[in-house]
């Protein structure tokens, strides 16, 4: 085929001028199998033609890029349906990842979605859906919010009905094969069940519409799938139900065709078969859709009107129409439309939905209100800011959703074994086949063995009968479906769960990534510091503390240094009076003189003292001792004399020495990160039992220093201000950016926590830890019903104890297998962070020092 | 030559490797249990039994290598994670 050609419409953008175009189209003429290249200016594109076999998409991408270009992707959701196992999650991917254009294909099995990343113009939405269909499911283009929502939840109680009608005919019908096939035993019962039901024809009729009408799915499915390659677990079902209703119909009608006679008419597992299959599916498709009840809660919160303020009138207009600047008002109880800023009103507002934080938050004009936060006493009137995609609440669904529909590493592991396995399993069915037929017959085949649970005698069976069963539930009880939907599961309910408590991860892997972690690095300052000095210890010379506070105070009330301003908060928190001073200056670099209530006040370092020789004497060595302990402090004098000391620091935020006491709980190294100086950060380090520091660490060289610690083998997750330490956070295994508010779109990290609160950290890292702790469990029993059922049902046990899987247990245990993982996922619905269950005075006490006073 | 082109080319050049392989699986079986005292019935019905399967097996490894070789070097290399376990053009 390499004398074929291919043509394509190659978009290229930063095109600005002809020297431009020269440069592409040499580029791309440089690469070895291009034919034939034109590149136009506007509209930006490259007509090629190239033999697909020399020269590849993603190179002519590369040769565009190395010369500077770009060559445009863009995104896109389908939502597919019929997907029921991980096989069918490689079919998917690999027929879009097969269509020329498309970059990037992640298919997810629990949402029912399929991602893509592709070049415009050289694929359409049309053509990705042709090709998903064409595997042998269904394909659309995904809506956004409530829409996409009402669709995904009609099409799965669809589901849920569609099954669930099957299931009754499968199992009513089942019941009478059931009471037909073993009448003999039905005792006292007989006199109830007619003896003609226990006739093969009969049995047979019976069955008949079970295979062809509930069990009908999987032949069509199978065969759709068969016709373009593909081997999906329907064909295992389909080969199962139809190998034993073939024998079934053959001994019944041809009882001396040598597949064993009347003695092995298999109606009865081909019709138990069905209904257990379905019985899974129909459990599957009821639990499926609870471990996504994140992002539905999360959908449920846009509201649909807004009453916009239009000149004098008040009107209701749909809350997707609102536009930026509109004014809109809010009544108590009711919804907020949109993101704004309030401009005239006062209420309190439930934030708790977005932000995990409890309490409402009070608003008055100019704060900003989030859209889908619920307004509880007052009324409002608030300005549009943000609408539609812009919304803090549907950045966050937008966030919650790409990352159930990103795969973590262990993932695409269990993919990649679910999607090679069937292949696997089929070859097993040949070879035990084979041996059934060829060796284990002869040798070990007795007609009074029976099956398992079952009191059924094999009887007569021949050796093709004999050997085509035990491959058969080889086929049936191989069913990777558990597999492929253990992990999935347990990360959308994971992802959601963390959103409901205020965390975003933006993908599966930074929950898996934080699963490992070994060290945590927190930024110091406004992470786990306040980033503002505070008021934290007075020293009198010979007055009260709170008169040293006082005076200090109004000497600084006019100061707009950090440091004054720190002072008067400090008074404030000490309900302190505070007058105004007679007089004001500022000593650059060295503090301030005051006249206050007729007293002349000196407050600032020891040069300043040094300057109007004040001495300190006794004093000195309390200064020394605060100055150790990372505090700046101030020295005090009135009237010529030392009056007192005060010190301020900047000091742990709340909750910070709480969640790094928990951190150290869960065996984590927890390191601080900063700029300051080794002593002040020590000091702080002392306070939240820090384990290491790392001080005087320029913010350039903060990622440097993670490099270093992933250097000597550790996950190293770094928490801080999404901006400012950006690299730091991108060159961490888990960056997680704290204090976001809720424009999560601008943040980076790969985790973000809404709320200015260090707890959320130990909330992540314990979703993190649950989740993973679900996905192992579920693979562990995944994998473990496969290696012990498939050498059971292969008939290994057979020459010891002559008992065989019959399919129709294969397949109830199959199901047993996914609905098990499924429900074990759902039980982190229960799960509750230790910081949001235990006491909050815990530990909140001990963080923020509280302004010490002593007297000297 | 077009994308539908070179797929319905690959599918007419995949099913004249794997088709051959299943009924020359099929065939060996055959003869091998010709060799023994088996009924023409187990005969037969193992011979379309282990060929089906073959088929199964053979149509997804071959339609995937095939692509591989027609499709060129970027394409293949990332790719064959997913698509063992699969499949023919659509045409």
């Amino acid at each position: 085929m390499s004398e074929d050609t291919l043509e394509i419409q190659l978009p290229v953008e930063g095109m600005t001028c002809a020297s431009c175009v020269a440069h592409v189209e040499g580029a791309l003429r440089d690469v070895p199998g291009v034919a034939r290249v034109a590149v136009t200016l506007s509209p930006g594109r490259a007509s090629l033609s190239f033999d697909p076999s020399r020269a590849g998409l993603d190179r002519l991408r590369r040769a565009v890029e190395e010369v500077g270009y770009r060559v445009p992707t863009a995104e896109i959701t389908l939502e597919i349906q019929g997907m029921t196992c991980a096989s069918c999650v490689a079919h998917v991917e690999g027929a879009l990842k097969e269509l020329p254009g498309v970059q990037e294909a992640v298919v997810n099995l629990g949402l029912g979605t399929a991602r893509l990343r592709y070049i415009p113009g050289l694929v359409s939405s049309g053509q990705m859906k042709r090709a998903v269909r064409n595997v042998g499911y269904e394909a659309r283009e995904r809506d956004a919010g409530l829409d996409a929502l009402d669709r995904e939840r009609q099409a799965r109680q669809e589901e849920i009905r569609r099954q669930g009608r099957n299931l009754l005919i499968a199992a009513a019908v089942g019941l009478l094969v059931m009471a037909g096939t073993f009448y003999d035993m039905l005792g006292p019962l007989k006199a109830i069940v007619p003896a003609w039901l226990a006739e093969k024809w009969v049995i047979g009729l019976l069955t008949t519409p079970i295979v062809f009408g509930p069990g009908r799915q999987f032949f069509t499915n199978s065969w759709r799938g068969l016709r373009h390659g593909v081997a999906d677990m329907n064909l295992l079902y389909a080969t199962g139900i139809g190998a034993a209703y073939g024998i079934a119909v053959i001994n019944t009608l041809f009882p001396r065709a040598g597949f064993g006679g009347e003695g092995a008419t298999f109606f009865e597992s081909a019709a138990l078969l069905t209904a257990f299959i379905i019985l899974g599916r129909w459990l599957e498709a009821l639990t499926r859709g609870r471990t996504s009840e994140a992002i539905r809660k999360l959908m449920r919160l846009q509201p649909k009107v807004a009453r916009v303020v239009r000149g004098e009138a008040e009107v209701e207009v749909p809350a997707d129409e609102v536009e930026v600047g509109d004014l809109i008002l809010v009544r108590p109880g009711e919804s907020i439309a949109v993101d704004g800023h309030v401009q005239e009103g006062y209420s309190a507002v439930d934030e708790s939905m977005l932000t995990g934080e409890s309490l409402p938050v009070e608003k008055h004009g100019g704060d900003t209100v989030i859209g889908g936060t619920l307004n509880k006493t007052g009324a409002f009137k608030f300005t549009a800011t943000r609408v539609g995609k812009d919304t803090a609440l549907a950045q966050i669904i937008k966030l919650v959703e790409d990352a159930q529909a990103s795969k973590a590493p262990i993932q695409k592991l269990a993919d990649w074994v679910a999607g090679h396995f069937i292949l696997g399993v089929h070859a097993l069915a040949i070879a035990v086949f084979l041996f059934w037929f060829f060796f284990g017959y002869s040798r070990f085949f007795d007609p009074a063995s029976s099956f398992i649970l079952s009191p059924y005698r094999l009887g007569e069976i021949g050796v093709f009968g004999f050997s085509l069963l035990l491959s058969v539930t080889v086929l049936v009880i191989s069913c990777p479906c558990a597999v492929g939907l253990a992990t999935p599961s347990a990360m959308m309910a994971g992802t959601g769960k963390a959103a409901e408590h205020g965390v975003l991860f933006k993908g599966a892997e930074a929950i898996e990534n934080a699963s490992h972690l070994r060290t945590i690095v927190f930024d110091k300052t406004g992470t786990l510091t306040r980033g503002e000095p505070s008021l934290t210890d007075v020293v009198s010379a010979e007055a009260e503390a709170n008169e040293v506070v006082r005076l200090a105070a109004i000497a600084e009330r006019r100061s707009e240094h950090p440091l004054g301003e720190a002072i008067v908060r400090g008074a404030v928190v000490r309900g302190i009076a505070l007058g105004e001073p007679e007089s004001f200056d500022s000593i650059p670099g060295q503090g301030i003189e005051a006249r206050v209530e007729s007293r002349l006040v000196l407050l600032g370092n020891r040069k300043l003292m040094d300057g109007r020789d004040v001495l300190f004497g006794s004093l000195l060595s309390e200064a020394e001792r605060l100055e150790h302990e990372g505090k700046t402090v101030m020295f005090l004098a009135v009237d010529g004399r030392a009056f007192g000391l005060i010190a301020v620091a900047d000091t742990l935020k709340d909750h910070a020495a709480a969640a790094i006491e928990k951190l150290h709980e869960l065996g984590l190294e927890v390191a601080m990160i900063t700029g300051d100086n080794r002593r002040t950060a020590e000091a702080i380090a002392r306070q939240a039992r820090i384990d290491r520091v790392l001080a005087e660490v320029l913010p350039q060289d903060k990622a440097e220093e993670i490099r270093k610690l992933q250097a000597a083998g550790r996950k190293v997750a770094m928490v801080g201000d999404g901006v400012n330490d950006a690299p730091a956070l991108a060159q961490a295994d888990v960056g997680m950016a704290i204090g976001s508010g809720t424009d999560v779109a601008k943040e980076t990290g790969h985790v973000i926590l809404i709320k200015d609160d260090v707890r959320d950290v130990v909330v992540a890292l314990e979703v993190a830890k649950a989740t993973m702790r679900k996905v192992r469990q579920n693979l562990f029993w995944a994998f473990i019903y496969n290696m012990l059922g498939i050498p059971i049902g292969a008939g290994l046990l057979y020459p010891l104890f002559q008992l065989v899987v019959s399919p129709e247990l294969a397949g109830a245990l199959m199901a047993v297998s996914s609905v098990s993982v499924t429900l074990n996922t759902l039980l982190l619905r229960r799960f509750a962070p230790s910081t949001r269950t235990s006491s909050p005075s815990h530990g909140q006490r001990s963080l923020t020092p509280a302004p010490a006073a002593t007297s000297a | 030559m077009d994308t539908d082109s070179i797929d319905r080319e690959i599918a007419r050049r995949s099913l004249r490797l794997y088709l051959p392989i299943s009924l020359g699986a099929a065939l060996l079986f055959f003869l091998a249990a010709t060799g023994g005292e088996y009924p023409w019935v187990a005969r037969i019905g193992g011979a379309v039994w282990v060929g089906i399967l073959t088929l199964i097996i053979a149509m997804p490894v071959v339609t995937s290598w095939v692509k591989r070789r027609a499709r060129g070097p970027d394409r293949a290399a990332g790719k064959s994670a997913s698509q063992a376990g699969r499949r023919e053009p659509q045409g």
